[in-house]
């Protein structure tokens, strides 16, 4: 008898659930677009967060509400773009490839040491103790949290800088929130002229402690105004405009810290 | 006074993670960073507190006046996972937000534990059901307390050197067991 009414019990209460689910998938069905499954197809589904939102499936549907550009995929590049554009039935824009740079040229022996540091080894770190040995407060520690969040391996340290590997990066930008200098960023890659030097320090502090530090001279702005200009001692890139020459500027900086890569 | 002795015990003094040991697949798993473990943490409250409910009413109204009382294991995992499924299911199409905010967790609690065992202790302390709902809240308060710290905890240690031999879940392991002597300290408050 009471192996009946057990099984009675049992069998009554997972109808009855099985009902309410079959109710409530049915009721609670949320419309979706169909696109929303092709276009995840097409990402690269690593969640990276480089076009700004919240993954690739947040994307695809900002980019079927319109808030979003069919070329906002940066690390899927060209190929991804063209392949959302087919979808959504768009021309593709020109995409314009971006890459990572970094904004120091200090080599491991050209930095100036203010003190000896022995705790704990990574960039992180160090900055939380106000750089540890390094005199100058902007420049790259050379412990490789970058070269660690690099999710496509582009990034290997030499002679204690960061090297972007200009084939692998995808501009996903993990690097440049590892970095806890702020001295990674995402610049067109058919714009290879870049101010090697973070410093903000006046030109006088710099010339003590870096021999490739910007100095905030404004030679380069003096031969090419269009795209240089100079904000508290450090010489800045307008990467809007293409096609003017940088040449004069990067021969006539006294410290070498204009670079063409 | 009695439902505050009721909280208070489940929260710190009986900690379900740090002394008693339940729910530490997840303790482990999910709490290397603070946002996840606070994600987890909310979805934990929210479906402790709906189940427990639940399964007391199943258990009182169903279970007892059939005499099954030996049948509440069955049961209970079989309330528990519909209910987290419905859960899941009105999420969606009601609260989007929330849903974003913790849907990935939900079906990770299914299978979880801690639910479980918070249904069945509520039943051997003969709690009542409002007695039991504060129970459930503070286990699952206890719970949130317990692995956000943990979280913490792991983000430092993120940045250590550890040795070679310790680096993952030994260290883990070993800064787990230190937390729960911690929250040993708590036993015997209030006479509990």
């Amino acid at each position: 008898m009471l192996i009946l009414i057990s099984i009675l019990v049992l069998g009554v209460m997972g109808l009855v659930f099985a009902g309410l689910l079959g109710f409530a998938a049915d009721y609670f069905r949320v419309e979706e677009d169909p696109r929303v499954g092709q276009l995840l197809a097409v990402l690269p589904g690593g969640n990276c967060g480089a076009c700004g939102f919240a993954g690739c499936r947040d994307f695809s549907e900002k980019l079927i509400l319109g808030e979003a550009g069919v070329g906002g995929c940066t690390a899927g590049g060209a190929k991804v773009g063209e392949a959302i554009a087919a979808i959504m039935g768009v021309q593709a824009a020109a995409f314009d490839r971006k890459i990572a740079t970094v904004h120091c040229g200090a080599k491991i022996d050209q930095r100036k040491p203010k003190a000896h540091y022995t705790g704990i080894q990574t960039c992180f770190a160090v900055n939380m103790v106000d750089g540890g040995g390094l005199a100058c407060s902007y420049g790259c520690l050379g412990n490789g949290d970058c070269h660690a969040a690099c999710p496509f391996d582009a990034i290997r340290m030499e002679e204690g800088l960061p090297l972007i590997d200009p084939e692998k990066c995808t501009a996903c930008g993990n690097c440049v929130t590892a970095c806890p200098r702020k001295i990674i960023s995402i610049r067109p890659q058919d714009f290879p002229v870049v101010v090697a030097c973070s410093s903000r320090d006046a030109g006088a502090v710099v010339r003590k402690i870096c021999p490739v530090g910007c100095i905030g001279c404004k030679i380069c702005v003096k031969q090419v105004p269009e795209v240089f200009a100079v904000s508290d001692n450090l010489a800045v890139v307008d990467y809007t405009k293409t096609g003017v020459s940088c040449d004069a500027a990067i021969e006539k900086c006294p410290t070498k810290c204009i670079v063409r890569l | 006074m009695k439902l505050f002795g009721i909280f208070f015990a489940a929260f710190l003094i009986n900690n379900i993670l740090l002394i008693r040991f339940i729910a530490l697949c997840a303790f482990f798993g999910v709490s290397t960073k603070v946002g996840t473990s606070v994600g987890m943490s909310f979805a934990v409250i929210f479906v402790m507190t709906i189940s427990s409910a639940v399964s007391w009413l199943i258990y009182y109204f169903i279970l007892v006046p059939f005499n099954l009382e030996f049948l509440r294991t069955a049961v209970f995992i079989m309330t528990i996972a519909s209910l987290v499924q419905l859960e899941e299911l009105y999420l969606k199409k009601m609260i989007p937000n929330l849903y974003r905010a913790m849907g990935i967790y939900l079906p990770l609690i299914t299978t979880n534990c801690a639910i479980l065992a918070v249904a069945f202790l509520a039943i051997d302390y003969k709690y009542n059901f409002l007695e039991s709902m504060i129970y459930s809240l503070g286990v699952s308060a206890g719970y949130a307390l317990a692995i956000i710290l943990f979280a913490y905890v792991r983000e430092r240690m993120a940045a250590a050197p550890i040795p070679r031999w310790f680096q993952g879940y030994p260290i883990a392991f070993i800064t787990a067991a230190l937390m729960s002597l911690a929250f040993l300290g708590f036993s015997g408050m209030f006479g509990l």
